[in-house]
Parts: C-alpha cells; sequence; structure tokens
C-alpha cells in the first residue's frame, strides 16, 4: 500500500464502512425473520453484543424482531 | 451561560445530529465542521463561505475523502448497494478524539475563555495535519493554511 497517512486514512475508512455495513446487514436480517442468536452467530459474536448494539434502533425503527432465545 | 458557551453547545448538538445522521459511534472533527458551517453569523462561517464550502460542499468533500480512502485499500463504495439502516433517535453519538482535540486546539488558540469565539473552534478543527477533515479538504481543492488565515484575521479584529 501507499504512504502510511493513505494506508492509515484506509483503516478509518474501512472501520466507517464495516459498522455501515454491519448496521444494514443486521436490519435487513432481522427484517427477513432472523433471529438474534443466528444474527449473532453468523457475526462471530455474542447474542448480548448484537442485542444492545442494535435492539434499540431497529425497534424504534419498528422493525417485528423475533423474541430472544 | 455566555454566548460562546451557548455556541458550543449548538455546535456540539449539530455535531451529534450530524454524527447520527452518519451512523458514526462518536462525534468526530469533520461532523463539528459541518455544524460550523450550518450557522450563520461568525466570522468562521463567512471564511468558509468564502472558501466555497457550505454544508453542502463539505459534505460533498467528506463523501470524496471517504470513496478515496477505502480505494487505497482497493474496496469501491459503488460495489456496496445497501439499504440505509434505521438509526435510534434516542443516541447520543460521544465526542471523539478528534472532536476533543479540536475543542482543546480552539481553547489553545484563544487568549483564555473570555476570548474565545467560533472563529477559535474552526482554527482548532483546521489545525489538525492529519486524519479526515484535511484529507478531505486538501481533495477539495482548499488552501488549508489560507483558510485560516482568514479566519485568524478578523478574530484578530475582534469579530464575532
Amino acid at each position: 500500500m501507499h504512504e502510511p497517512d493513505d494506508a492509515l486514512a484506509a483503516v478509518v475508512a474501512l472501520r466507517r464502512l464495516a459498522d455501515r455495513l454491519e448496521d444494514a446487514a443486521v436490519e435487513q436480517a432481522m427484517r427477513a425473520g432472523w433471529s438474534w442468536p443466528e444474527v449473532a452467530e453468523a457475526l462471530g459474536v455474542t447474542r448480548q453484543a448484537v442485542h444492545k448494539k442494535h435492539a434499540k434502533r431497529l425497534i424504534a425503527a419498528g422493525v417485528a424482531l423475533r423474541r430472544r432465545q | 451561560m455566555s454566548k460562546i458557551d451557548h455556541y458550543i453547545d449548538a455546535i456540539i448538538r449539530q455535531g451529534m445530529a450530524e454524527a447520527q445522521e452518519d451512523g458514526s459511534a462518536d462525534t468526530e472533527a469533520h461532523h463539528l465542521l459541518l455544524a460550523l458551517a450550518s450557522h450563520e453569523g461568525t466570522a468562521a462561517h463567512a471564511a468558509l463561505g468564502s472558501a466555497g464550502l457550505d454544508r453542502q460542499a463539505i459534505r460533498a468533500a467528506l463523501d470524496r475523502e471517504f470513496e478515496h480512502s477505502l480505494s487505497a485499500a482497493g474496496v469501491s463504495l459503488a460495489a456496496y448497494d445497501l439499504p440505509t439502516p434505521s438509526r435510534d433517535p434516542d443516541r447520543r453519538p460521544r465526542l471523539g478524539a478528534s472532536a476533543r482535540l479540536a475543542i482543546e486546539r480552539a481553547i489553545a488558540a484563544a487568549t483564555g475563555k473570555r476570548d474565545l469565539r467560533p472563529g477559535h473552534l474552526l482554527l482548532g478543527i483546521l489545525e489538525a495535519e492529519l486524519g479526515t477533515v484535511p484529507r478531505a479538504l486538501a481533495l477539495a481543492g482548499v488552501d488549508r493554511t489560507a483558510l485560516m488565515a482568514d479566519v485568524r484575521q478578523p478574530l484578530a479584529a475582534g469579530s464575532w
């Protein structure tokens, strides 16, 4: 990769993109009827982590969520 | 609260709203810059305006920097057809490291708290030589040093 500043800026941009992608992908899955444990397993994180990070905004958006199992 | 306290409070609130719209966990320096460009009646706003930097132009420059930086890692934003995710309206993005540094630099640029004005906040943001803001401005063809001089002048003359 190029100069250090380009490489470091790419890290910042990739983190931003990954965050956006996660928000969009989790919402897409939950709207499609996935459960929290399924989404968590697919992401390789605990269901507490995924619930804590995404539940409030999805509830606020009126997404019908399956009960936590 | 003094006039500058009200101003800083308004800028931080607006910056948080910008961060939330971005889906960003933190309010960063570039979110504060977008907020500064939205608040009229300051020397900072005038200096940004004469450099062609209204809120929309800054947003465009930031988007361009994002795409440019991704491309350095071989990633194209055009390859992602993402639905816009829903946001939590109650979430308050905390002040990130770059925003805190900008505020610290603003205070350092003023001669004491009583001297602190909006232009100092812009200087605090523009002083960063590394990170998203200077990269976005450079890509937009903005001379950051000249812009800083354009803010210092009215500040020295006592403008708000």
